[in-house]
C-alpha cells in the first residue's frame, strides 16, 4: 500500500468521518432495551452475530464487488452490486440507515476527488436508480483510492463495529476500556468473515439473522428512540 | 432370524439392502403443476399435472371469496428422501384467484448420502392474487435440503408467501441436527428482481440459536405480503400491529423495491409461529381482496 493509500483508509476508517454513524444502532438499541444486551459480553456476542450474519455474508459481498467494479470502471456493475444489496436487506430500517450513510460518503468524496465514475454514481444516486449504500460506495472509494480490497472489507468491519461500540457507550454504562477489548476480542471474527465473503458471487448473498430483524421491526414502532435504526 | 424373513429359507435374502432409486428416476424427481385461469365462474383450475410424490384430488371451494379456487397438494410418501429432486410451478392467470397448500408437514427425511431439493416457481398474471401458504417444514437429523422459491408478479399481481421451517422432531427432543438447510425465497416484478430472502442454517458450523440469528427460539417462519401497487408502510404498521399480540415473537417491516411487507415471526412450536403468520394472512386478505383467510384447517 502506498502512504497515500494507507492514510486514505485511516480516514476512512476514522469514527471522525461525518457520515452520521452515531445516528445508527442497527437494533441494538432494541436489544438494549429488550433487556436482551445488558453486559460487555452481551454486546460481543451480538456484534460477532452481525458480522458473521449480516456483513460478512452481505455488505462485505457488495464491497468486494463494487471495489472491483471501480477499478475495472464497471458502472454497471457498482449499480447491481447496490441494487443486490438492498434487495437482500429486508429490515427497512438498515436499508434507510445504509443508504443515508452512504449518501454522506458519497457526496463528500466527490467534493474530495476529481472522479468521473464516482460523479457518474452520485448522480444516479440521486436520480433514485441506484440506493447507494454504504458498503458498495465505501467499495468504490477505497477501489479508486488504491486500497487492496482485503484492507477495505476489514476497514467496512472495524467501521461497524466501532460505530456499534458508540452506539453502546450511549445506551449501555459500558465504559472505553470494555469498548477496546470487544473490539480486540472480534479481530478473528473480522478475519473470518473478511475470509468467507472472497468466495461470494453477488447472488450468494444470504444475510441470515431473524431475531434481528423482528427486533428492528420493533425499533421502527417505538415510541423513545435515540437512534435512526 | 432377520426380522422381516418370512420363512428360515429367505434369511440370507432378507439381510441384503435394496439399492435406493437413482436421482431423476421415478418416484424422485416429483413434478407438479398447476395453472389457475380466470372465467365466467370464477377461477378454474385448467391445468393439473402431478407425478409422485404429489398428488392432486380437484379444487375445493371453501374460500370465503366466491371467485377463488383452492388447491392442497398431497402426497403419498412419508417425506422427501436423499436424492428427491422437486419441480413446482404454479401459475395464475389475469384477475384469477388460487389459494395452493399442503395437506400435511413436509418432512424432509435423514439422509447418509447426497440431498433433496425443491424448486418452486410461482407466477401471478395482472389482477391475480395467489396464496402460497404450504405446512411447515421439518428437518430430520442429518437431512440436507435446499429449497428454491421464486414469485413473479405481474403488473397489479398480488400474492401472500409463507415459510415455516421446524428444525427437528421437537416432540422427541430432535433440534437443529439437520445438516445443512438452504432456502432461498425471490421475488420479481416487470423491473426484475424486487427482494430475495436466504436461510442458510448449517448447526454444526454456526450456531443458529446465537443472539440475534434465533436467539432462545427454535421454529422460524417469515409471511411475505407481496403488493407493489400498496402503501407499503402502511400495510406494514397494520401488520405489525395484527402479529405483535399473539405468543409468537414477530414483526413486520416494508421489503424493498415497494415489493410490499415481510413478517417474521419466531417461536417454540410451529404452532404459535403459524398462528401468527396466519394473522398476517387474514389481514393481508382483508386489505388485498376484502375478504378473511381460510382458516387453514386440512381435516
Amino acid at each position: 500500500m502506498t502512504d497515500a493509500a494507507t492514510l486514505e483508509s485511516f480516514r476512512l476508517a476514522d469514527s471522525f468521518l461525518p457520515v452520521g454513524t452515531y445516528t445508527v444502532s442497527y437494533g441494538l438499541e432494541q436489544f438494549i432495551q429488550d433487556d436482551r444486551v445488558e453486559d460487555p459480553a452481551d454486546l460481543e456476542a451480538l456484534l460477532s452475530t452481525y458480522l458473521r450474519q449480516q456483513v460478512g455474508p452481505a455488505e462485505l459481498v457488495a464491497l468486494r464487488a463494487a471495489h472491483a467494479a471501480a477499478i475495472d470502471g464497471d458502472f454497471d456493475a457498482i449499480c447491481r452490486a447496490d441494487r443486490r444489496l438492498s434487495a437482500v436487506t429486508l429490515a427497512a430500517e438498515f436499508r434507510e440507515s445504509a443508504q443515508q450513510s452512504g449518501d454522506r460518503l458519497l457526496s463528500l468524496q466527490t467534493e474530495l476527488r476529481d472522479e468521473a465514475l464516482l460523479d457518474r454514481y452520485a448522480e444516479r444516486v440521486d436520480a433514485n436508480d441506484a440506493p447507494g449504500n454504504y458498503a458498495v460506495v465505501l467499495g468504490v472509494a477505497t477501489g479508486l483510492a488504491d486500497v487492496p480490497v482485503r484492507e477495505a472489507c476489514l476497514l467496512c468491519c472495524h467501521g461497524f463495529v466501532t460505530g456499534l461500540l458508540g452506539a453502546a457507550q450511549r445506551l449501555l454504562s459500558l465504559g472505553h476500556t470494555d469498548a477496546q477489548r470487544i473490539l480486540a476480542d472480534l479481530r478473528p471474527v473480522m478475519t473470518t468473515a473478511v475470509e468467507e465473503s472472497a468466495d461470494r458471487e453477488l447472488d450468494e448473498m444470504t444475510p441470515f439473522a431473524p431475531l434481528v430483524d423482528v427486533l428492528a421491526a420493533e425499533h421502527e414502532r417505538a415510541e423513545r428512540r435515540l437512534f435512526a435504526s | 432370524m432377520a426380522a422381516d424373513a418370512p420363512h428360515p429359507a429367505f434369511e440370507g435374502y432378507a439381510t441384503e439392502a435394496v439399492p435406493q432409486a437413482a436421482v431423476g428416476s421415478p418416484g424422485k424427481d416429483g413434478v407438479l403443476e398447476l395453472t389457475f385461469e380466470r372465467t365466467a365462474e370464477g377461477t378454474t383450475l385448467v391445468h393439473d399435472y402431478a407425478t409422485v410424490p404429489f398428488h392432486i384430488s380437484g379444487t375445493l371451494g371453501h374460500d370465503p371469496h366466491p371467485d377463488a379456487d383452492t388447491v392442497f397438494i398431497q402426497s403419498p410418501t412419508g417425506g422427501v428422501a436423499q436424492g428427491d429432486r422437486h419441480d413446482v410451478a404454479i401459475t395464475v392467470g389475469d384477475e384469477a384467484i388460487a389459494h395452493v397448500s399442503t395437506q400435511s408437514s413436509t418432512k424432509v427425511q435423514s439422509m447418509t448420502c447426497n440431498y433433496a431439493a425443491a424448486n418452486t416457481t410461482l407466477s401471478v398474471g395482472a389482477g391475480g392474487h395467489l396464496d402460497y401458504v404450504p405446512e411447515p417444514t421439518i428437518l430430520h437429523a442429518d437431512s440436507r435440503y435446499l429449497q428454491e422459491l421464486t414469485v413473479d408478479l405481474a403488473p397489479g399481481a398480488t400474492a401472500v408467501v409463507s415459510d415455516v421451517v421446524v428444525p427437528g422432531r421437537l416432540a422427541r427432543g430432535e433440534r437443529f441436527e439437520f445438516e445443512r438447510y438452504l432456502s432461498r425465497v425471490r421475488g420479481t416484478g416487470p423491473d426484475g428482481l424486487l427482494f430475495e430472502d436466504a436461510t442458510h442454517l448449517t448447526p454444526e458450523d454456526g450456531d443458529p440459536t446465537a443472539p440475534g440469528v434465533l436467539g432462545e427460539f427454535t421454529v422460524y417462519g417469515t409471511a411475505f405480503v407481496l403488493a407493489p401497487d400498496c402503501d407499503e408502510t402502511e400495510l406494514s404498521d397494520a401488520l405489525h400491529e395484527v402479529v405483535t399480540d399473539g405468543e409468537a415473537r414477530a414483526g413486520a417491516t416494508a421489503l424493498p423495491n415497494g415489493a410490499g411487507v415481510a413478517v417474521r415471526a419466531l417461536g417454540d412450536r410451529a404452532e404459535t409461529v403459524q398462528a401468527t403468520l396466519h394473522a398476517a394472512w387474514d389481514h393481508s386478505r382483508q386489505e388485498l381482496l376484502d375478504v378473511p383467510a381460510p382458516s387453514g384447517r386440512k381435516y
